[in-house]
């Protein structure tokens, strides 16, 4: 028992600026969306109008929720707790894999096996630890969204409803865990699985029947597939309805059960994906810094470019639903027209082009992933072996940066390549394939910005590239996707490259913000490149 | 003969750190080198500024004459390179690890002669090369550089303490293939902190402290800086004719035999001395590197609370 405590309390240690930081960072979206959204849409008319453009409209409400009517508090659920809990999601499946893969990757968790502790124990350890940081948070946005002047029992249920959503993932985390090898593979299977989660449930709001007045919904069954779909089954401020909760808590109980039956079975440090014996002599294309850091990020890229193409695939299937959406209902254009900052293409397009600054996003986070991997080679040592050979550090960096170009092109590619053939598929107008096209391009110069900026990071504060990294995608996803809804003012909004991609709509498209980005894409590289031709190899 | 290495009051500051504080290296060309000194004194910082990895802060510091920071391409084409840490990638084999180095390093333009050198090579280390990175042992990391480094013929071999996760047998294979690489006529830097092995394969070693060169010679020369321990049977020497012995050191008498140190070059003035007491039993230590290494590391490790027992 004294073993798991010491466990439990280096664990704490190990996590409290980082799960402060989490907490307090989603309490205080909570807090923002509520006041923002008293203020931007004070009156129930107002809410009750969004709320029926909404629902014509099905990728509003993939991004948001289930309308539940124009109650004040409701509409506040509807906007943000699908955000919420994606986000606790992320918060549990990082932490299982960092007290566990990534500890046995680093021969600390050897340590501790060795240790009276066993094995068991640190496990145990990790899921008390994550269970409390989960509930500490659900208390936070409860009393968030209470602070909000929302009603109290509704904030209450929210605040479970965005734990037991942590909880599920961290019982989906740590199995992830023992089937991957590396702590980055752990983290993208389970962070995956967030994000299926997320799309799981979107396509049930999307899919999902209108009731008779037109501001409520039921989703379509494909929610009861998705823990955040169970967490908005909770109906928070209008059914308040915690039975769909035990789900959650069904899933990762199921998820525990498998995890000790697998770890019954596993030498620490193995992975349940055995290893095959590798080749005595490289293939003939090792031969060089590009093809060794395609062969290191190939998983990564091809990971992120399943999320394009699935994300593809639901832009091409949902443009043909707007289409039918919009002639049943002409205000749906101008909804559409105001989420995507002016433009005047017809629905459909502007819904792909919606659907594809998500690609976008994924984009941008493959690109800042594989800055981040040349980071990880020089702090691990491997870029010293590459480095003094007769490779010049400019190409070696140069490399990192060509193959960050290549995997944002591959990422939008596969996107436009699904989209345009899913709505060829269902039966769509030829013209989405050109639409497709044209919206993937438009998404190049804002993950390019990330690109040059990230390798520019690299260069001059190397010790910030991997936790700014991640945070520059982060504030860019919030101040460009949520800026708007939650008031943020303009020129904040601005700082994010998404705000600025250019909304292909035809003759009338306005690239003039995708140049300048490119430019400054361009400018951040070329001063890095310069810059690195003076900087020391910094392993620490 | 012609120098490969030579640093000239080479200074490296890491912020406040200052991690090389005037330091002086000179390697000639075919020689083997040794480069000594405590944890942190400042070898690996050494060595990554000769490879072009760190940059000086002040001083000069060239191989082969020319600027490592600036030249460091077109140097690397000549040095082999093990680090003291071997990190590999955690999804190449070892195999694929020593492939891509040595195609990096152009070494495997003619391919039968790299095969034939490889294969020799991970023979004589018994290594596995199947095994993905993660899985090999830290000894087993290190074989990947050394036969990644000899795999490739090279003028200048720089090692930071190879042998360190070798295992006996394994540094005798070492030890043979710098013979070899010595024979060929490559120069070589060693750092290390096995002496033994210093003796064995050093001509001339530097010896570094806190960044600073203490010692810096052939090991016939620094011997001629240490003591050397004499001792012979007590039996019928009085104190008086043990008074005689000219620059003696530390004269204890101790269960029946005199000891006494006595600087490695006035030995000749000694001997003719104990000869004339006709002692029995005379034993004559040379100097071990092990004493000069102590008497340098030793103000640190006294500092510590560590007695320098071999004085
Ligand atoms: N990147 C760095 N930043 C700050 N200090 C550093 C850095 N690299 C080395 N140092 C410091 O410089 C000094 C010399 O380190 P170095 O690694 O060269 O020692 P060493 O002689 O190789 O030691 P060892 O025998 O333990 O390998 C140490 O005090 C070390 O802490
Ligand atoms: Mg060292």
């Amino acid at each position: 028992m004294s073993t798991l405590s010491v466990l439990l309390r280096q664990r704490a240690r190990r996590d409290r600026w980082q799960l402060t930081i989490w907490i307090a960072g989603i309490g205080l979206l909570a807090v923002v969306s509520a006041s923002a959204v008293a203020q931007t849409y004070g009156d129930y008319a107002g809410r009750e109008n969004i709320l029926r453009l909404a629902i014509a409209n099905p990728s509003i409400l993939m991004l948001r929720g289930t309308p539940q009517g124009g109650r004040l508090d409701a509409f506040v659920f509807f906007e943000i707790f699908t955000f919420l809990a994606l986000l606790a999601g992320f918060m549990s499946t990082f932490l299982a894999v960092r007290h566990s893969r990534a500890e046995e990757e680093s021969g600390r968790a050897e340590m501790i096996a060795a240790t009276p502790a066993a094995r068991t124990t640190p496990t145990v350890a990790t899921l008390i630890h994550g269970f409390l940081a989960n509930v500490v948070l659900g208390g936070v946005v409860a009393l968030a969204f209470t602070a909000g002047r929302l009603d109290a029992y509704g904030s209450v249920v929210t605040g479970a409803a965005v734990a037991a959503t942590g909880v599920c993932f961290l019982g989906v985390g740590l199995p992830a865990a023992q089937f991957m090898r590396t702590s980055r593979g752990a983290n993208a299977v389970a962070a995956g699985a967030v994000g299926l989660a997320y799309v799981v449930r979107g396509l049930g709001d999307a899919l999902g029947r209108p009731g008779a007045d037109g501001i409520h919904l039921t989703p379509a069954w494909t929610s009861w597939l998705s823990p955040i779909g169970w967490g908005q089954q909770t109906g928070a401020y209008a059914s308040n309805n915690l039975t769909p909760l035990l789900l959650s808590a069904a899933l990762a109980a199921v998820c525990l059960v498998a995890l000790f039956l697998l770890q019954a079975h596993r030498d620490s440090g193995a992975s349940l994906l055995a290893g095959r014996a590798g080749r005595v002599n490289a293939r003939g294309d090792l031969s060089g810094p590009l093809t060794l850091a395609w062969r290191l990020q190939l998983p990564t890229i091809i990971g992120w470019c399943i999320g394009g193409a699935a994300t593809g695939l639901l832009a091409g299937t949902l443009s043909k639903l707007a289409e039918q959406a919009a002639s049943a209902d002409p205000t749906v254009t101008k909804v559409l027209r105001d989420m995507d900052q002016g433009g005047g293409g017809s629905v459909d397009q502007l819904l792909i082009s919606v659907m594809f600054s998500l690609v976008g996003v994924l984009a941008a986070a493959c690109s800042t992933q594989t800055v981040i991997r040349m980071r990880q080679e020089e702090t691990a040592g491997t870029a010293e072996l590459i480095l003094t050979a007769p490779v010049d550090r400019t190409r070696w960096f140069g490399d990192y940066l060509l193959l960050g170009t290549a995997a944002i092109v591959l990422v939008l590619f596969s996107g436009a390549v699904v989209s345009s053939l899913s709505a060829l598929a269902v039966g769509g107008d030829p013209a989405r394939v050109g639409d497709s096209f044209a919206a993937a391009v438009a998404q190049l110069p804002a993950a390019l910005v990330y690109l040059g900026v990230l390798a520019l990071l690299f260069v001059l504060l190397p010790g910030l590239t991997i936790s700014l990294g991640w945070t520059l995608v982060g504030i860019g996803v919030f101040l460009g996707f949520f800026g708007a809804l939650l008031g943020v003012p303009e020129w904040a909004r601005n700082l994010s490259p998404f705000t600025h991609t250019p909304v292909p709509v035809g003759g009338s498209t306005d690239w003039s913000d995708g140049a300048w980005m490119l430019v400054i894409a361009l400018a951040a590289a070329a001063v890095a490149v310069a810059v690195m031709r003076q900087r020391e190899l910094k392993p620490n | 003969m012609d120098t490969v290495i030579k640093t000239r009051n080479l200074v490296k500051r890491f912020g406040r750190v200052q991690a090389l504080d005037g330091l002086d290296l000179k390697v000639s060309a075919g020689e083997v080198h040794g480069f000594l000194g405590p944890n942190g004194s400042g070898k690996s910082t050494t060595i990554r500024v000769l490879l072009g990895l760190a940059r000086s802060s002040s001083g000069s510091a060239a191989v082969f004459g020319q600027d490592p920071w600036n030249d460091a391409v077109e140097l690397h084409r000549r040095i082999g390179y093990v680090p003291g840490d071997v990190n590999l990638w955690p999804n190449l084999s070892g195999g694929e690890a020593i492939d891509l180095i040595s195609r990096l390093r152009g070494g495997t333009a003619d391919k039968a002669y790299y095969a034939a050198r490889k294969s020799r090579l991970t023979e004589v280390f018994q290594f596995d090369p199947t095994k993905k990175g993660r899985t090999y042992s830290k000894g087993n990391r290190q074989k990947v550089a050394l036969i990644a480094a000899f795999a490739t013929p090279a003028e200048l071999y720089i090692l930071d303490e190879p042998t360190s996760g070798l295992d006996p047998i394994m540094e005798a294979v070492f030890n043979q293939e710098i013979a070899h690489a010595a024979a060929a006529g490559s120069t070589v830097l060693l750092s290390s902190h096995i002496l033994s092995e210093v003796e064995q394969l050093c001509s001339r070693v530097t010896i570094i402290r806190a960044g600073r060169t203490v010692e810096s010679g052939s090991l016939a020369e620094l011997r001629h800086l240490t003591r050397t321990e004499i001792s012979f049977a007590a039996e019928g020497i009085s104190q008086e004719q043990l008074a005689h012995i000219p620059a003696s050191h530390d004269l204890t008498v101790a269960a029946g035999r005199v000891r006494f140190s006595v600087g490695s070059d006035k030995i000749n003035a000694v001997l003719p001395v104990l000869a004339t007491l006709d002692v029995q039993g005379l034993t004559v230590n040379p100097p071990s590197l092990e004493e000069l290494f102590l008497r340098h590391y030793g103000e640190e490790l006294a500092a510590d609370g560590v007695k320098a027992t071999a004085r």
